[in-house]
């Protein structure tokens, strides 16, 4: 089974997967309610290390799927604190405490992962993790983990569209605007971006939980800035303020890189383990400015109510 | 030798080019309202500067500090006039601003490999003398870092507040029209902030890569610190963000004797720092929480 599907496209289909989703997450802080949360990979790292530890140091009584579901719940939870928590800290502050303070959990994470040692297996890595099932290979399980979180990603997007079209949606999107005004007009702006941290957070954490499955190998390699980095150059690609940005952006910048470029054209061997992942970087880098400079709006532009209003208006 | 002082010794002399560095980011924080991520770069490529000088040359560490410092100016100004004064003629937001500037430090950050090559690089420089200081060893380099950071903080302070130039500068900062009228160039100004901010990064850069090695996470793994200091210090001027900056130093010296890991005095800095904004952010924004 599964003989027509390279592995290398499975994990380069992950990767999409995963980073559409962080996102689609960010869009909501970043596009409706203008919270630069520059800390995206503090948040998943949360779920994906409080996932590995529960799953690999605690002795459960009963075992997988239940012990999946259990460690994957406790997660979400701890990454929805951690987001409560945050969005506690920043609701006073502006643009540049947001990014101090969301740059400084990212990096308090990474911390604690590398000096809790006896927990995380810091550098070294914590192994032990695997799938909560089996159902032959590792590229049968592997593939169905894949759409598993697919899945997930796609009711990540439905939600995302849903709110778009809700009067929480507008609320947001009045806060990211202009928050003092909203506050005169008697709306919650405090409680509404403190909600939106928490459940976009739990949301992050979650999937880093997905993540630790599908790697089945956690060290603190993994939840270094390019993380960020990948959700918000998608993202920005795509189109902020649109529902689909994020989707469109890293199917163009992450799948177009890590499947198309790294997985079919043939490149010499010894450009694998240094040029190309520096030649991402530095191409992602110089997405993000030239996007930002010629079309702020990203690839989508602006919101369909917006476009609609132009046209009304004449504008 | 006592903790007090050795934390002291220790933290003076380690982490003066924070205090270099962080001048250097509140400059270009406070006089043009920008922050500049990619100026953890500028503190990288004054390192890598530094040693491309001192390998290629064969110059001695104290001469390369003048090619380091210029070069990353010249970076520092080239950053403004083709990435940042575009995007400010665009009417670019704060928010695409900052996201911007994120863009070209993962840029120059790695670009960077390309020029220099991926592995870690280091200075060509005989070991420094060690001298005794109030009863405790500290190198040559590190005592020239304190006491080029001590003048270069002083003169760049006696410029911003004492000088014709440095009154053309708050000038722009607070009201660039008027400052026009008046018959300051912002261009020439702006660019002269941009160069000194720069010349400040690359020396601070060239101090900690010859302190240790010269990779591409250097300015970035102290950027986080840099901007912590000049956010919570630059509420009190330049003079705020030098001693801010010098009790961070101290701090952490101490912590690091403390502590079994280096890292959980970071840590302690981070907590801390953002107590600080919290606190700060209640008492000065409008209270009607809904």
């Amino acid at each position: 089974m599964l003989d027509w599907l390279d592995a290398f496209l499975i994990t380069g289909l992950f990767e999409v997967v995963m980073i559409a989703g962080l996102g689609l997450l960010l869009h909501l802080q970043l596009g409706l309610a203008r919270i630069a949360n520059f800390g995206v990979v503090g948040f998943w790292g949360v779920g994906m290390y409080t996932f590995g530890v529960l799953y690999v140091k605690v002795d459960w009584p009963f075992g997988d799927p239940w012990q999946f579901l259990a460690c994957a719940a406790a997660a979400t939870l701890v990454a929805g604190l951690a987001g409560a928590l945050v969005g506690w800290l920043i609701s006073d502050l502006d643009i540049d405490g947001v990014l101090v303070v969301t740059l400084g959990f990212a990096t308090a994470v990474q911390i604690v992962a590398t000096t809790e040692a006896d927990w995380t297996g810091g550098a070294f890595g914590l192994g032990g993790l695997g799938f909560p099932y089996d159902i032959g290979t590792v590229k049968e399980n592997e593939f169905v983990w894949l759409m598993i979180t697919g899945l997930l990603v796609a009711a990540i997007l439905f939600y995302v569209w849903r709110v778009h079209r809700s009067p929480y949606g507008r609320l947001l999107i009045a806060t990211g605007g202009n928050e003092p005004l909203a506050r005169s007009l008697g709306k919650p702006t405090f409680r509404t971006k403190l909600w939106l941290f928490v459940v976009t957070s739990a949301a992050m954490g979650l999937l880093g939980a997905m993540e630790a499955v599908m790697v089945r190998y956690l060290d603190v390699g993994h939840i270094g800035i390019s993380i960020t980095l990948a959700a918000i150059v998608g993202l920005v690609l795509g189109g902020t303020a649109r529902v689909w940005g994020a989707v469109v952006g890293t199917v163009l910048t992450v799948g177009l890189f890590d499947i198309v470029i790294r997985t079919y054209l043939p490149l010499p061997r010894e450009w694998y383990s240094q040029a190309l992942p520096v030649m991402r970087e530095v191409l992602f880098g110089l997405a993000l400015i030239l996007v930002l400079l010629f079309r702020p709006l990203g690839l989508l532009g602006d919101m369909r109510r917006d476009q609609l209003m132009r046209k009304l208006h004449g504008r | 030798m006592d903790f007090l002082a050795r934390a002291l010794l220790i933290g003076l002399t380690d982490h003066a080019p924070l205090v270099l560095a962080a001048i250097g980011f509140a400059l270009l924080y406070r006089l043009t309202g920008l922050i500049n991520v990619a100026y953890a770069e500028t503190i990288t490529l004054g390192a890598y500067f530094g040693m491309w000088a001192n390998t290629s040359f064969g110059l001695n560490f104290y001469t390369v500090l003048i090619p380091a410092a210029v070069m990353a100016g010249l970076v520092s100004v080239a950053t403004y006039l083709f990435v940042f004064r575009p995007a400010r003629r665009r009417y670019v937001g704060v928010l695409e601003l900052i996201i911007i500037s994120f863009g070209l430090s993962i840029f120059l950050r790695h670009g960077l490999q390309f020029v220099f090559g991926y592995p870690e690089r280091f200075f060509n420089v005989p070991p420094p003398e060690t001298i005794f200081v109030a009863g405790g060893g500290v190198t040559s380099f590190r005592l020239v870092a304190l006491l080029s950071v001590a003048a270069l903080s002083l003169a760049l302070y006696w410029i911003i507040q004492r000088t014709r130039l440095g009154l053309q500068i708050r000038a722009l900062a607070s009201d660039e029209d008027l400052a026009r009228v008046s018959g300051i160039r912002p261009l020439a100004v702006t660019v002269l902030i941009w160069f000194i901010a720069g010349v400040a990064g690359g020396l601070a850069g060239a101090f900690y890569g010859v302190g240790a090695s010269v990779s591409p996470l250097l300015g970035w793994r102290q950027f986080l610190a840099i901007f912590l200091v000049v956010l919570v210090g630059g509420a009190w001027g330049i003079g705020g963000v030098i001693a801010v900056g010098v009790a961070t130093g101290i701090a952490l010296a101490a912590m690091a004797l403390q502590f079994d890991q280096a890292l959980y005095g970071q840590l302690v800095l981070i907590v801390a720092f953002i107590a600080i904004l919290k606190w700060r952010g209640r008492r000065l924004t409008e209270q009607a929480k809904v």
